[in-house]
C-alpha cells in the first residue's frame, strides 16, 4: 500500500541544512490501522506531508499504492491526492464561509463528479459521522468535536485507498476525541488503511502499529492487538548500509 | 472546473468586500462608458475633414489706413503681387477663413413665389474670385468654377453666381441637381444667386455649428478698408512669405498694416482646442478609473490570498490542481466584475439620458456600456491572474502547519 525506502528529506537556507527525514524506510499493508509518535520537530509531519504528496522528498523511492511518486508532476499529485488519499487536520481546516454540505462537496467538485453523484457522496459521508440533519449549517455553527466529524466526512466522501489523520484529537476533549477516535477505528474496520500522527499514547496504543520517529528517523515498531503490546521489532529495514537507530533501537 | 454555487455561497457570506468592489466597478462602468462615448464624440468631430489643404493655406489681413485709397483696385494689384511670388500657388480675398471661428453666415430664400418661398439651412458665405477653389484646395465635383470676368468687385449684395458645398446642395435641393438652380441672397424676388458649380467638402468658420458642412462661394471680391487674403503657398514656405509678403505689399503701397498669417491647421487647432483638451482630460480619467478598479480588484484578490492561505493549502491538500486554483480566483472576481458591469451599465444608460437632457449630449450608444464591460473583463483577468497565480504556488503542505 505505501512503501518508503531511504527516504530523505533535507529543508536548505542560505545557512542551515536541517534534515527532517534521514534514511526514512517504513512499509504500511492495505487495512492497517499506525500510528505515528515522536516528540516535537522529530519529523512526523514531514513524514505525514510526503506520504500525502503534500510536499516532495530529496532522496529515496516511494511508492504508494503500486504508483512511484518519485518526479510526479503537480497536476498527478494532486489527482492522487484526491483520489486515493483523505486528510483529516488537526485544525479541522474547514472552509469558514461554505457549510458542511458544501465543505464535505470541495474534493469531490475537483473530482469531477456530477451534482448528483456529489449530491449522494455528501448525504453518504454525512450519515456516516452522524451529521446529515446538520448539513446545512456552517462550521462556525458546530462544537469542535463536530467539526471534526465533518472533516472526516470530508476525508471519506472520494471514497479514499487511506486516510492521514495529523494530531485529528489535538484540539478537542478527551470525550470529543474517543468518539474520533472511535470513528476512525470504525473506518479501519471497514477496510480503509489509516495513518495518524499522535502525541498521545493513549489513542496510539489502540491503534494496530505504533511508529516512533526520532530525529528524522523509525526508532520504534510495537505491535497491538487488541490494546494489547504483542510484537516490538522493526518492521522494514532496507537500503541502508550502516546500522540505522531502529536497528540500534531493536537489539 | 467552475465552482460558481460555492464561490456564490462564499460571496454572500463575506458581504462588505464585494460590495465595495461592486460600487466600484458600477461606478467605473457608469462613468468610463459615458466618458468614452464623449470622448469618441469629439474625436469624430475634431477628425471631420475640412475639405482643404490645411498645411498650405493661410491667411493675413491687410487693413489700408489711408482713406483715400482704391480698396476695390488695391485688392487687384495686391492679388497680383501675391500670386507672382515665388512659392504662391494661388491667392484671393476673402471674407472669412475655414474654422477660424469668425465670419459671414446666412440663411437664403428660395421657391416659385414669394407664397411658398423658403429658407435654406445657414451657410457659411466666402466671398472670392476664380482662385477660391484652387487657393483652398477643394475639389468641384459638380458644374464649374467663376471665370475671371464674372468676378465682381466692392458690395456683396451684387452677388450674382454662387458655387455650394455638397451639403448644402443635399440639404437643399436633395437629390436634385444644384447646378442650375437659383436662390436669393436676401428676400426672395431680391439679387437672384445662380449656382453654377458644387464642391466635395467645404466647411465654415464655426466648428460646433451643426452647418459647419454648409458653405457657399458667392462671386464678389470685396472692397473693404480692411481686407483678408487667403494664400495656398508650398508646404514649408509660410515662414519665408511672412518676410516676402508684407516687402512686396509695402512696395506698391506703404500706407497700410499688414498682419496675421496662421495657417489653417493652425485655426484647426484652436478650434479644436475645447474639444482637445476635454477629449484629454476624460481620457486621463478614464485611464485614471480604469487604473484604480484594477487596484482594486488586484488588492481584494491579494487580501483574499492572504487571508485564505490555509484554505487555499487545504484545498490544494483535497485534490485542487493550481489551474483550479487560478479559475477560482478568477472566477470570484467575474461574478462581481459581471454583475457590477451589467449594473454599471443600467446607470451608464440611465446617466447618458440625463447628460443628454442637461447638456444636449447625443444619446448614448450601447455599444459603449457593452465595450466597458467586455474591456473590464479583460481588465479583471489581468489584474487577478498574477496573484492569483501566486496564490495556486502556496503548498498544500501549508495545510498541516498549525499557525
Amino acid at each position: 500500500m505505501l512503501s518508503m525506502k531511504n527516504i530523505s528529506k533535507v529543508f536548505k537556507t542560505d545557512l542551515v541544512e536541517t534534515h527532517a527525514l534521514r534514511e526514512f524506510n517504513l512499509e504500511v499493508n492495505e487495512g492497517e490501522f499506525v500510528a505515528v509518535t515522536g516528540p516535537s520537530g522529530s519529523g512526523k509531519t514531514t513524514f505525514l506531508n510526503i506520504a500525502g504528496l503534500l510536499e516532495g522528498f530529496t532522496q529515496g523511492d516511494y511508492f504508494l499504492d503500486g504508483v512511484n511518486i518519485s518526479n510526479l508532476s503537480d497536476n498527478k499529485s494532486a489527482a492522487i491526492r484526491n483520489e486515493k488519499i483523505g486528510f483529516i487536520f488537526q485544525g479541522f481546516n474547514l472552509i469558514p464561509d461554505l457549510n458542511l454540505a458544501e465543505n464535505v462537496e470541495v474534493p469531490l467538485r475537483y473530482r469531477g463528479f456530477n451534482a448528483k453523484e456529489r449530491k449522494r457522496r455528501v448525504q453518504h459521508a454525512l450519515e456516516q459521522v452522524g451529521l446529515a440533519a446538520r448539513m446545512k449549517h456552517l462550521p462556525s455553527q458546530l462544537s469542535g468535536g463536530q467539526q471534526q466529524r465533518v472533516a472526516i466526512a470530508r476525508a471519506l466522501a472520494g471514497e479514499p485507498r487511506f486516510l492521514l489523520a495529523d494530531e485529528p484529537t489535538g484540539n478537542l476533549d478527551s470525550m470529543m476525541a474517543r468518539q474520533v477516535m472511535e470513528l476512525l477505528e470504525e473506518i479501519n474496520k471497514a477496510g480503509t488503511t489509516i495513518i495518524m500522527v499522535t502525541h498521545d499514547p493513549e489513542l496510539a496504543r489502540r491503534a494496530q502499529r505504533n511508529i516512533q520517529i526520532v530525529d528524522g528517523q523509525v526508532c520504534d515498531f510495537t505491535m497491538y492487538q487488541g490494546g494489547e503490546r504483542t510484537i516490538e521489532k522493526p518492521h522494514l529495514v532496507t537500503g541502508s548500509q550502516e546500522p540505522s537507530n531502529q536497528d540500534k533501537v531493536a537489539s | 472546473m467552475l465552482q460558481i454555487k460555492p464561490i456564490l455561497s462564499t460571496l454572500m457570506r463575506n458581504k462588505s468586500g464585494p460590495i465595495l468592489l461592486l460600487i466600484q466597478i458600477i461606478l467605473s462602468v457608469s462613468i468610463v462608458a459615458n466618458a468614452s462615448f464623449i470622448i469618441s464624440e469629439r474625436i469624430d468631430l475634431m477628425s471631420r475633414d475640412s475639405g482643404l489643404a490645411e498645411s498650405e493655406v493661410f491667411d493675413f489681413r491687410v487693413y489700408n489706413f489711408n482713406p483715400e485709397t482704391d480698396y476695390g483696385a488695391q485688392n487687384g494689384r495686391d492679388m497680383t503681387t501675391l500670386r507672382n511670388l515665388p512659392g504662391v500657388i494661388g491667392a484671393t480675398s476673402t471674407s472669412m477663413t475655414p474654422l477660424s471661428g469668425g465670419g459671414w453666415m446666412s440663411v437664403f430664400t428660395l421657391g416659385e413665389s414669394e407664397e411658398t418661398a423658403k429658407e435654406t439651412e445657414g451657410a457659411a458665405i466666402y466671398y472670392g474670385d476664380e482662385q477660391m477653389l484652387k487657393t483652398l484646395g477643394v475639389k468641384l465635383i459638380a458644374g464649374r468654377n467663376f471665370f475671371e470676368e464674372e468676378i465682381l468687385q466692392g458690395s456683396p449684395n451684387q452677388a450674382n453666381l454662387g458655387i455650394v458645398s455638397q451639403a448644402f446642395a443635399k440639404a437643399t435641393w436633395g437629390d436634385e441637381p444644384a447646378v442650375g438652380q437659383v436662390f436669393y441672397a436676401a428676400d426672395f424676388g431680391q439679387e437672384p444667386v445662380e449656382i453654377i458649380g458644387v464642391v466635395e467638402t467645404l466647411q465654415g468658420a464655426w466648428v460646433n455649428n451643426s452647418s459647419l458642412e454648409n458653405s457657399v462661394i458667392l462671386n464678389v471680391e470685396l472692397a473693404f478698408p480692411f481686407t483678408k487674403f487667403l494664400v495656398r503657398a508650398e508646404e514649408g514656405t509660410l515662414a519665408q512669405l511672412k518676410e516676402a509678403i508684407p516687402a512686396a505689399l509695402h512696395r506698391d503701397n506703404r500706407e497700410r498694416v499688414v498682419s496675421g498669417f496662421k495657417l489653417i491647421s493652425e485655426h484647426r487647432k484652436s478650434a479644436y482646442r475645447n474639444h482637445e483638451l476635454m477629449a484629454t482630460v476624460l481620457s486621463m480619467m478614464v485611464i485614471l478609473l480604469l487604473l484604480i478598479t484594477s487596484l482594486g480588484l488586484a488588492g481584494m484578490v491579494m487580501f483574499n490570498i492572504e487571508r485564505r492561505t490555509k484554505q487555499i493549502g487545504t484545498r490544494r491538500a483535497l485534490g485542487a490542481k493550481k489551474r483550479d486554483i487560478i479559475s477560482f480566483f478568477l472566477v470570484e472576481n467575474y461574478i462581481i466584475c459581471i454583475v457590477g458591469g451589467v449594473i454599471g451599465a443600467l446607470v451608464a444608460v440611465q446617466l447618458g439620458q440625463q447628460l443628454m437632457s442637461l447638456y444636449s449630449l447625443p444619446q448614448l450608444e450601447l455599444i459603449y456600456p457593452l465595450s466597458t464591460v467586455a474591456g473590464l473583463i479583460v481588465l479583471t483577468t489581468i489584474a487577478v491572474i498574477l496573484p492569483a497565480r501566486k496564490a495556486a504556488r502556496i503548498s498544500p503542505a501549508i495545510a498541516t502547519r498549525s499557525v
